[in-house]
């Protein structure tokens, strides 16, 4: 859903051209999303279908056609901006899946999955603190405050692995109980 | 109520040193405290309860042997007295017992009752017989006779032989040790033992209220003219002899209360210290206190009793300590007085001094406690600890620039850093080491003066003859012997001086007695016949200052005298008269010595020497080593001296320790964290020290002077009391050694007091205070 | 063995910032408290090279300042061996352990705990005055160093918290301590201060300075240490050496969206 916001978002300024919005998206992530052109181009007609957006001047040249917000592509645009996120918890990373099934199959390494995961979690904490770090330095403030949020859910994956393997006897447990 | 004990008791059990801190010193306040008013109150004027008791006379007067007994009965009549005693026949004897020789009025009397001078019996019984003779119990004990002893009277050729068979105590006379004493026997005795010149009439006179000094003058000037001129030999008022028996017992209560008043300011230094201190350490726990709904009123209240519960203890035990200890010193005040000694106390007093003690301690431990009252419960709480003290920066500077070790320098800082906490620590620390100056001068004061009126390293052998036996054969004798180096001898005379009521006793010298260690306060020795020196009082009295010229009158004749110094004697309160033997020439009959105070070679054996001149006539010359032992009531003043300074220095050591303590646990954070950045635990313990070291070298720095001067006004009263002043070498009895030393042993003990907070400093496990936050 | 000559010799002699020489060991060290103190290790062995900025990460109540207090010299262990720069801390008394802390190892503290009474460069000094010299020059240098200079004669209670804990970590330096000790140095500092100190902490380490950080906090300890060592319960748990290469944002940080990913 976001790129289709994304993209009327950026449109909210000034009318831009296909290849300005993948440019800005782009770089508004700081190269945290990269996107190919062909997307931008399927969701600005997407958009321009539902009458969110309409296109500027001359039909035909699809390089050069600038769109801008339809008064109902700055109403669902301001909609979306006031609407919190509420949906369910995304949850993404495997290593979900991999702890309920090494709860099943294999009780003996849920240890090692643990305290592995758990470096990984302390390396990506470097990498963030680096990457926020850089951020700062370039002056990108808004960005910054995306990485601090990527380190506080790493911190908080990591706290989980402190607790999985604090609680000695909880994989077996969750298994039985299941 | 009962919240507030318990979380008082609760605090108490955790502050227990500081609980012993209290109880030490207000036990130490108090005992000394209550000896002080003890004392004071019942020998407030204790000659006026014997007085009364006894029914002393005011007036007693001495008349010829030649008066009409009829006559002198009507004068009481006359001067309007409401009771007499007397006349009573007397004569002036001297007895032998064993090798000493002593004199005594003999008084010829029935009973020992009657309405005036109502003798008290304290052993033995009356005469029964012609042979049997009382004596008065400060003779007996100063000489030490006892009932049943014999004594031959040498005085008379017949030479007698009387046993004493009782001891009495005369309110109308001095103690032995500071005035001659009279006898008593049956008056039928009497004529045995006189002599033309030795026998008079004794005269007891009570009025119906007091008399003053002049209306006692007027009442004798009265008596004089009602009789024959020359009829009245001599006269002794209740004024004087009250003033002889009080010296003593002022200037011992003088200085128990001046010091009871040292110790009990420091105790109020100290309590309120400790109170400011627990108030500053419990920061937090009133914040919670108030914040679970105890008062204002109520957290005042769990401070206060904090320290009136370990005072109370403390009041209770020193009340009855001081009590006791006032007992031995009443006792022996008795004894200078004469008096029947019993237990004296009052529970009365004694309840009201507890009580007092309780409120003072109370009052010095509230007003700190409202401190803790008036916090607010937020601030309490937020704050994890009050404000620490930040004074003492102008100090640490100034050590830094002396380039002191750092502990040194940190421990300087600490010591002021709450200045008012400080400032009650100096008084502390002020007035112990104050109270030891004047214990360590006084007493040396006393001794010099002392060692003036008993000739001590002037004279050694001091023989005195009995008029049987001539001058020239003393002299004779004396001289005989290889060890005199020197003798001076001299008689007396009384001498009428303008302006002064009774004749003045007079010592008159023949020889060197620039040499006999009379003290000079100002002017100069006489040095020529018709020069005389004489003590404050007499000047005063008459009016003198050195250089003026004055007519006395000896044996109603003429003498010229010129006042060219200012001398120190207490045995007559200051009116005496000295001057050369010559200057009495022209009276007559000629004056004859009867005392000589021999100087032996150095090296010579004194008792051997006593022993060979006495041989010569043992019945008509007394000869002994002269004794230069200081007198009861001094040793008695000094002793108490002696206590009452070790008691303020305890309490001034008390003082830096508490301090010491209070601000070591206060900055044991501080002192943590400068072992955690490598204070090494003996750098700990020499911070710690030099903080109590400073306050010590302060204290005692500022205390000096203040002990000097306090040494000095001392001195002026006790002689100013005895009807002299000060002699400059009285004043000056310290050496510079010993004014540097006495602040310098302070500052040893304040750092050895300090070693205890210091090593408890010194062991503290950095981690444990460090995480305790 | 005198502890003052030993760690001249050892610090004249020691490795530059790159030579792997051995800086600390601990020898199957346990501690017990009486009086269930939390804090207790049990059995932990540790080697800390010269140079490194390690992490000790944990849970309050875990051990991880005890192993710090170990390593102080501020207290010591039930048994077990504490050894820094090769010398056994356990042969050393009361007063040889407070040398050794002046001369070797710089703490920092989480509540600062400066002197109240004492200026900023005051305080700076201490641990130079207790050894008996004076460094006032370098203690200067050093608040200059922290972007402090202008508060050097002021007194704790006016300084900001960030200020307070610069003048500390000057005053942990002032000796030049071949070890830092930093116990939750930003605990008690608002979030933006706390990172200036991290960044503080990091720039000493790549000046070569070494550095035992102890936190709870997992983005602090990752931030400049090239080692995290985790403790639970009174062990060592984990013993990670992290890398730093440059990464390109996308491969720390993916953005995604269902409908993008579709």
């Amino acid at each position: 859903m976001s790129l289709k916001f994304g993209v009327l978002g950026l449109l909210k300024g000034e009318p831009l051209h296909g290849y300005e919005v993948k440019n800005r998206f782009e770089a508004m992530l700081g190269g945290t999303w990269e996107v190919n052109i062909g997307q931008i181009y399927t969701t600005l007609q997407r958009l321009e279908r539902d009458g969110l957006v309409r296109p500027i001047g001359r039909r035909g040249d699809r390089g050069k056609l600038q769109y801008e917000l339809s008064p109902e592509g700055h109403r669902a645009l301001d909609h979306w901006l006031a609407q919190p996120d509420s949906g369910p918890q995304q949850l993404h990373e495997d290593i979900y899946v991999k702890l309920l099934l090494a709860t099943r199959i294999a009780n003996g390494n849920l240890q090692q999955l643990l305290g592995r995961q758990k470096r990984a979690y302390l390396q990506r904490l470097r990498d963030l603190n680096r990457l926020e770090e850089r951020a700062r330095r370039d002056g990108r403030v808004d960005l910054a405050r995306l990485v601090r949020g990527a380190l506080l859910h790493t911190e908080a994956d990591l706290k989980w692995m402190d607790e999985l393997s604090s609680e000695r006897f909880g994989a077996e447990e969750g298994a039985r109980t299941e | 109520m009962r919240a507030i004990f318990i979380k008082a008791l609760a605090d108490l059990r955790r502050r227990r040193l500081q609980a012993t801190v209290i109880f030490l010193t207000v036990l130490f306040a108090m005992a000394a405290g209550t000896t002080a008013v003890t004392l004071m109150s019942q020998t407030r004027d204790p000659y006026q309860v014997a007085f009364e008791k006894q029914r002393g006379a005011h007036l007693q007067v001495a008349f010829r042997p030649n008066t009409d007994p009829q006559l002198i009965q009507g004068t009481a009549a006359t001067i309007g007295a409401s009771a007499y005693g007397g006349p009573y026949p007397a004569s002036n004897i001297q007895f032998r017992f064993g090798d000493r020789k002593f004199y005594v009025d003999a008084v010829g009397r029935d009973n020992p009752g009657g309405a005036v001078e109502v003798l008290n019996i304290t052993s033995g019984r009356w005469p029964v017989a012609n042979d049997e003779i009382v004596l008065t119990r400060s003779f007996s004990e100063l000489n030490k006779i006892s009932v049943g002893d014999r004594l031959k009277v040498t005085s008379v050729a017949q030479t007698p032989t009387l046993t004493v068979v009782g001891e009495v105590v005369d309110i109308d006379e001095g103690s032995a040790d500071l005035s001659s004493q009279r006898a008593w026997m049956l008056p039928a005795a009497l004529p045995a033992l006189s002599t033309p010149d030795s026998s008079f009439y004794l005269m007891d006179y009570r009025f119906p209220s007091d008399p003053t000094g002049p209306q006692l003058q007027t009442s004798l000037g009265l008596l004089k003219t009602s009789l024959p001129p020359g009829s009245v030999a001599g006269a002794l008022t209740y004024l004087l002899i009250g003033s002889i028996f009080n010296i003593t017992n002022q200037i011992l209560t003088g200085v128990l209360v001046a010091f009871s008043v040292f110790a009990l300011a420091a105790t109020v230094a100290i309590v309120a210290t400790l109170v400011t201190g627990i108030v500053i350490s419990a920061y937090r726990e009133i914040g919670i206190m108030r914040a679970v709904g105890f008062t204002p009123y109520q957290v005042v209240q769990v401070f206060a009793l904090q320290i009136v519960m370990p005072a109370l203890a403390a009041c209770l035990v020193g009340v009855t300590a001081g009590t006791l200890a006032s007992q031995p010193l009443l006792a022996n005040s008795s004894h200078a007085l004469g008096l029947a000694y019993r237990p004296t106390f009052s529970i009365g007093l004694d309840l009201l001094l507890f009580a007092g003690g309780i409120l003072v301690v109370a009052v010095a431990a509230t007003v700190p406690a409202l401190r803790a009252g008036m916090l607010k419960p937020i601030v309490a709480i937020t704050k994890a600890s009050a404000p620490r003290g930040s004074g003492g920066r102008m100090l640490r500077h100034a050590a830094a620039r002396l380039r002191l070790p750092r502990p040194v320098v940190l421990g300087i800082g600490d010591a002021f850093a709450r200045p008012l906490r400080a400032a009650l620590t100096l008084i502390t620390v002020l007035l112990g080491v104050a109270t030891v100056v004047v214990a360590v001068g006084l007493p040396r004061s006393f001794e010099l003066i002392n060692n003036s009126e008993t000739g001590a390293g002037k004279y050694q052998v001091v023989v005195t003859r009995s008029s049987a036996y001539p001058d020239s054969d003393v002299m004779r004798v004396l001289n005989a012997q290889p060890e005199t180096a020197r003798v001076v001898a001299s008689g007396g005379q009384n001498v009428i001086v303008p302006g002064v009521g009774d004749p003045v006793n007079t010592r008159l010298f023949r020889g060197d007695s620039s040499r006999l260690g009379y003290m000079v306060v100002a002017g100069r020795w006489y040095s020529a016949p018709g020069e005389v020196v004489a003590p404050a009082a007499l000047m005063h009295d008459a009016h003198l200052k050195i250089g003026d010229s004055f007519t006395g009158t000896a044996n109603g004749q003429p003498l010229q005298l010129r006042l060219v110094g200012e001398t120190y004697d207490i045995n007559n309160l200051g009116h005496s008269l000295f001057m050369d033997i010559a200057t009495m020439a022209s009276v007559t009959p000629a004056v004859e010595p009867f005392l000589y105070d021999v100087t032996l070679a150095p090296g010579s054996d004194v008792s051997a020497y006593v022993r060979r001149v006495a041989a010569v006539e043992p019945d008509l010359l007394d000869v002994r080593a002269s004794d230069t032992s200081t007198i009861a009531p001094v040793k008695i003043i000094d002793l108490v001296l002696l206590i009452l300074a070790g008691v303020l220095a305890l309490i001034g050591v008390g003082g830096v320790f508490n301090t010491v303590l209070l601000n070591t646990r206060e900055r044991i954070h501080d002192t943590a964290t400068l072992k955690a950045l490598g204070m090494s635990p003996r750098q700990v313990i020499v911070m710690v020290g030099a903080s109590a070291g400073l306050l010590a070298l302060v204290g005692g720095l500022v205390a000096m002077p203040l002990g000097l001067s306090l040494h000095h006004v001392l001195n002026d009263v006790i002689s100013n009391s005895a009807g002299n002043e000060t002699p400059p070498v009285a004043y000056a009895v310290f050496n510079a050694y010993e004014l540097v030393l006495i602040p310098l042993l302070g500052v040893g003990v304040a750092i050895a007091a300090a070693l205890i907070p210091g090593r408890w400093a010194a062991r503290t496990n950095v981690v444990e205070v460090l995480h305790a936050e | 063995m005198d502890g003052r000559t030993f760690f001249r010799a050892f610090r004249g002699g020691g490795g530059g910032k790159n030579g792997m020489s051995e800086l600390v060991r601990l020898t199957e060290v346990t501690k017990v408290y009486q009086g269930g103190i939390t804090g207790a290790l049990n059995g932990v062995s540790l080697l800390v090279e010269k140079g490194e900025f390690t992490a000790i990460m944990g849970p309050s109540g875990s051990g991880k300042s005890t192993l710090l207090n170990l390593v102080a010299g501020l207290d010591r262990p039930t048994s077990g061996s504490v050894a820094v720069g090769g010398m056994d801390l356990g042969k050393l008394g009361e007063a040889g352990l407070a040398r050794f802390r002046r001369d070797n190892i710089g703490f920092v503290f989480q509540f600062f705990y400066l002197l109240p009474n004492l200026t900023s460069l005051e305080n700076v000094l201490i641990p130079a005055q207790l050894k008996g010299s004076e460094a006032t020059a370098r203690a200067r240098e050093l608040l200059g160093q922290l972007g402090i200079q202008d508060i050097a004669d002021r007194f704790p209670a006016r300084l900001s918290g960030g200020q307070q804990q610069r003048v500390a970590i000057a005053r942990a330096l002032i000796n030049s301590p071949t070890l830092l000790l930093a116990d939750e140095p930003t605990g008690a500092l608002d979030t933006h201060t706390g990172d200036q100190v991290m960044e503080l902490l990091g720039k000493l380490n790549r000046d070569g300075q070494t550095i035992l950080l102890v936190t709870h906090d997992a983005k602090l300890a990752t931030r400049h240490a090239a080692r995290v060592i985790s403790v639970m319960d009174g062990k060592i748990v984990d013993d990670a050496r992290l890398e730093s290469p440059e990464r390109a944002a996308s491969e720390v940080i993916r953005v995604r969206s269902e409908e993008a990913s579709r």
